[in-house]
């Protein structure tokens, strides 16, 4: 009986050993905006990573490293020198506050190590750089399937646009005022709202004068959050077309389902039970972990960094074959699929989606696949 | 000497040891980058000390400078592909052109409206970075700002961009010494603690505040370019009040003062947060506490929590100092009162709102007299010496000065011109000693200024005149022995004595005091009376505001009495003590009615 059981104890550090060595070390650093402005976005993209890593291929031993990138500009690079040098990084989470990826870029150019922002301000993957990708879909082509719905489907051309004087805002505003000239619409008002403003009385008492036959919004999720608050406190009988932070669980939790009627927004992503098991699985943990169902930056987050971690199951040894296996593979994730276009754009879907008034659970109305800009 | 003398220039070596050591140490990427950035920083905390520190002015624009130099800079470098040194030397001139521009209407301000103007130096400015897309690149900014490129040699990330920051830092920090330990440090000290004082020692504050701003600002524009070229982008970022709440946190944590202060002050709060975001979500909370930890044990800094602990060795007086004090060149003989007016007061008015507090007031004294204002409480004297000495612009009339108008002039032109005066409330510097609070009163007769403070090599010599000087007046006084105590040790009685050694050591023809006696016992009176009839005797001309008859009785030779802003009774005391009116103004018709009887 002892000799058995000593056979069984050895047989099991042998398989056990065996296990061990073919496991695949590496460390994620998740460099996000957890605190500060961005707070609210970059929780979410942490969480979307998190959750990558509790469901990442077996036979990968996942250490993580958070760091908050804040809001300064130096804030994600600092954090990427910090983690680049290590030799169990292949590639790095990045923040989705566009200032600081730019920063980051020769930082990361430098260490030749692959970053992943689901950010959607332009200019991150315009400076050539081959280890910048994008998760999220570039603001030319949100922006363009943001306007084709206004145009196309609501028949709308007379826009006024309310933005966040910050990257993100203006980038959008940016996008949306020309598709929309090109399209032979017109924008009859526009105004920068600044992030910290609380009250946009006498903004939208300009607005109702301009006459708009529609209000496009592009701004952060407690900006504009406070926008549609007003606008319904106003009365403001207008169609709203926001950007993605309104279809998020967490800005509309800050709002009633009447404040929300008929306001649609654009979102990269959007998720409903049921269409395979990895979504069922994704939704499910999710909402178990969170209590709420994920928004666009945690599941393009959590697509994203899955993708990385593919790689690196998949025989990625080094920064280089995660860069390589990046931009050359096509990737099926929970929300759609992403394949690298020659500057490191990664999503190419856009959804709309719109709040009916009854609940603060949007539903979707139109999909577009493989967009391109204007 | 004491133990401090012994542990400073110890601790002082232990820490550049460490400083030097530090990078060294820590060697990663990451800590070589903090430690870069920290440089950049320590450049604009010690900039930042120049308006905050030395003159005491609450600036809330540091930021803003550091911020649009960034811009500037790499606006050049992206935009028009200027050079490093080009750029960085642009980055300079803007700032401080800005700050010229600035200072125009803001510098007329003091206290919480000044720090409110200079915080919307900043917001403009942050406005104009969003706003002017197509110059700033918006809100993302602008990428692509090179490293730093001299003579054709680009310096690296790592030790070479370390070692190329920190070189500016010890540029920085010399200058900042320079500045300090002069006697245009000591001004500059005096104008913090107390403007009234300086510009009754012909300080001019104003122009101090204003090349003190310049200053800042130019530093800000030093650490703002290096700054872009080291985390080689711009954005809006660098323009926000964070930074600017940053800057201020460093002053305070280091110490608003101390040049060593700003450098430490930046090391902690650059590398704290970074040594701490392991607790994710807590780690501004604990950042932020130990901060305040900071602050409740050393609320003046580290830097005074060190002075407090090995307090620094008081400066010598010029005899230890290997000096001697400047031979008295005038005999000791007795000058006759003159017959000419030196000082003449002419139909002076003044009125608060409806109140005439002087009205019609004329007088005049004579070289080497000694003449003292008397009347009840309320009844113009010390609203008499503020429009004599320029404190108030007086609504009519005229103020001579050996025959030339001083009514129009500012306070320290007029104290410049030969006006000395002391104050009922005393204004010394309590901080510093006897000695130095006396000697900066040669700050005009030295002719020392902000460029020649660089100039200053091993000592400045015009600070040794300037306290031979002094210690001339010291001993004159009879207060040699304490010329090395700090003021704020001093017994009530001799701080009187160093507020009128500081006056004269300005080498006025006029002496205004306003109540010298005050808080005087009576020992101390007749010294002082015997003091006041040596200065009368070597020709100065003496005003005293005093209430106590009995010092004046013998001491005056001519009085004059105000009473509701009214001149009412001139003469020699004798006569003025029988003067119905007089009498009346002190004790009331009835008691004057019944005195006289």
């Amino acid at each position: 009986m002892r000799f058995a059981r000593r056979i069984m104890l050895a047989a099991t550090a042998l398989l056990s050993s065996s296990a061990l060595a073919q496991e695949t070390s590496l460390t994620v650093p998740i460099i996000a905006p957890i605190t500060g402005l961005l707070a609210l976005e970059g929780t979410s993209q942490l969480n979307g990573a998190n959750m990558a890593i509790a469901h990442a291929p077996a036979g990968l031993k996942i250490k993580s490293q958070v760091i908050d990138s804040g809001t300064a500009a130096e804030g994600g690079a600092n954090a990427l020198e910090r983690v680049a040098g290590d030799k169990s990084t292949y590639f790095s989470v990045a923040p989705l506050f566009g200032t600081q990826v730019l920063a980051m870029l020769p930082v990361a150019l430098e260490y030749k190590i692959p970053i992943l922002a689901p950010t959607g301000t332009g200019p991150v993957t315009e400076q050539g750089n081959p280890y910048m990708f994008r998760l999220y879909p570039h603001d030319a082509v949100s922006k363009a399937a943001h306007i084709r719905y206004v145009v196309e489907e609501l028949k709308l051309k007379k826009a006024a646009i309310l933005y966040n004087t910050t990257g993100y805002g203006q980038s959008g505003f940016k996008y949306m005022s020309e598709y929309l000239t090109k399209v032979g619409g017109e924008v009859i008002f526009s105004e920068g709202v600044d992030l910290s403003a609380k009250e946009i009385s006498a903004t939208l008492a300009k607005l109702k004068a301009a006459k708009p036959d529609v209000v496009l919004i592009q701004m952060h999720s407690a900006s504009i959050a406070m926008v549609v608050k007003q606008l319904a406190a106003a009365n403001i009988q207008i169609p709203v077309v926001g950007n993605t932070t309104i279809a998020m669980p967490a800005t509309a939790s800050l709002l009633q389902p009447s404040e929300l009627k008929g306001v649609c927004a654009e979102s990269a992503s959007w998720l409903e039970k049921g269409a395979d098991a990895a979504t069922d699985r994704f939704i499910n943990d999710y909402v178990s972990k969170h209590g709420a169902m994920p928004d666009a930056y945690a599941i393009q987050q959590y697509d994203g960094l899955m993708m990385a971690l593919v790689a690196v199951k998949g025989g990625a040894k080094s920064t280089e074959d995660v860069r390589k296996y990046m931009s050359t593979t096509e990737y099926k994730g929970v929300a759609m699929r992403y394949k690298a276009d020659a500057k490191g754009n990664l999503a190419h879907s856009v959804v709309i989606v719109c709040y009916d008034g009854a609940s603060l659970n949007p539903k979707l109305v139109k999909r577009y696949d493989n967009v391109a800009g204007f | 000497m004491s133990r401090s003398a012994h542990v400073r220039p110890l601790l002082g070596a232990v820490g550049l040891c460490l400083l030097a050591s530090w990078p060294l140490i820590m060697s990663s990427p990451y800590d070589l980058r903090l430690f870069t950035l920290a440089g950049v920083f320590a450049i604009l905390a010690i900039g930042y000390q120049f308006i905050f520190g030395n003159v005491g002015e609450l600036s809330l624009s540091q930021g803003a400078f550091f911020g649009l130099s960034a811009y500037v800079s790499g606006i050049l470098a992206v935009k028009a592909g200027a050079d490093f040194p080009q750029s960085f030397a642009a980055s300079i001139i803007v700032c401080v052109l800005l700050a010229v521009l600035v200072s125009i209407p803001v510098l007329r301000l003091s206290t919480h409206y000044f720090a409110l103007a200079t915080l919307g130096v900043g917001q403009v400015l942050l406005l104009v970075a969003i706003e002017w897309q197509s110059l700033t690149g918006g809100a993302i900014g602008l990428s692509g700002v090179p490293l730093p490129k001299l003579f054709g040699v680009q310096v690296a990330r790592g030790w070479p961009l370390l070692l190329f920051v920190w070189c500016f830092v010890a540029l920085a920090a010399m200058v900042a010494f320079q500045v300090k330990r002069g006697l245009y440090g000591l001004a500059c000290h005096v104008v913090r603690q107390n403007a009234v004082a300086a510009r009754s020692l012909a300080i001019d504050p104003d122009s101090i505040r204003f090349a003190m701003f310049l200053l800042s600002a130019a530093m800000a524009g030093v650490a703002g370019a290096l700054h872009a070229h080291t985390i080689r982008i711009v954005s809006p970022e660098g323009l926000d009040f964070k930074v600017m709440i940053a800057c201020l946190t460093m002053a305070v944590i280091g110490g608003r003062t101390h040049i060593w202060g700003a450098i430490a002050g930046a090391l902690l709060v650059v590398h704290l947060p970074e040594w701490l975001r392991g607790f994710q979500q807590s780690y501004l909370i604990i950042t932020s506490s130990v901060l305040i930890a900071i602050l409740i044990v050393a609320p003046e800094g580290l830097a005074g929590l060190v002075d407090r602990l090995l307090p620094p060795q008081r400066s010598k007086s010029p005899d230890s100092d290997g000096l001697s004090p400047i031979q008295d060149r005038t005999s000791d003989g007795v000058l006759m009162p003159s017959e000419t007016p030196i000082l003449a007061v002419r139909e002076l008015t003044k009125t608060f709102g409806g109140v005439h507090a002087l009205n019609n007031v004329s007088f005049s004294l004579m070289r080497g007299s000694i003449a003292a204002v008397i009347g009840p409480n309320g009844s113009g004297k010390t609203t008499l010496v503020n429009c004599i000495t320029g404190n108030y612009r007086a609504d009519s009339g005229a103020i001579l000065l050996g025959g030339g108008e001083i009514g129009a002039l500012g306070s320290d032109e007029i104290a410049a011109r030969g006006v000395g005066r002391t104050f009922q409330n005393l204004r010394l510097v309590d901080d510093m000693t006897v000695l130095d609070n006396v000697a900066v009163a040669r700050f005009r007769a030295e002719a020392a200024t902000l460029g020649k403070s660089f100039l200053i090599g091993r000592r400045d010599e015009k600070l040794s005149r300037a306290r031979s000087h002094a210690l001339r007046v010291l001993r004159r006084v009879g207060l040699e022995h304490a010329a090395d105590v700090n003021c704020a040790s001093l017994a009530h009685g001799t701080k009187r004595l160093v507020e009128i050694a500081r006056a004269i050591c300005l080498d006025p023809a006029v002496l205004l005091l306003d109540e010298p006696a005050a808080g005087l016992n009576e020992t101390e009176q007749a010294e002082l009376a015997r003091l006041l009839e040596a200065l009368a005797a070597r020709g100065l001309t003496l005003l005293i505001i005093e209430h106590n008859m009995e010092f004046l009785k013998n001491l005056a030779t001519h009085m004059v009495c105000l009473d509701y802003g009214e001149l009412i009774a001139s003469g020699r005391p004798s006569a003025i003590y029988q003067d119905e009116r007089v009498i009346e103004a002190y004790v009331g018709r009835r008691q004057a009615a019944e005195a006289t009887a």
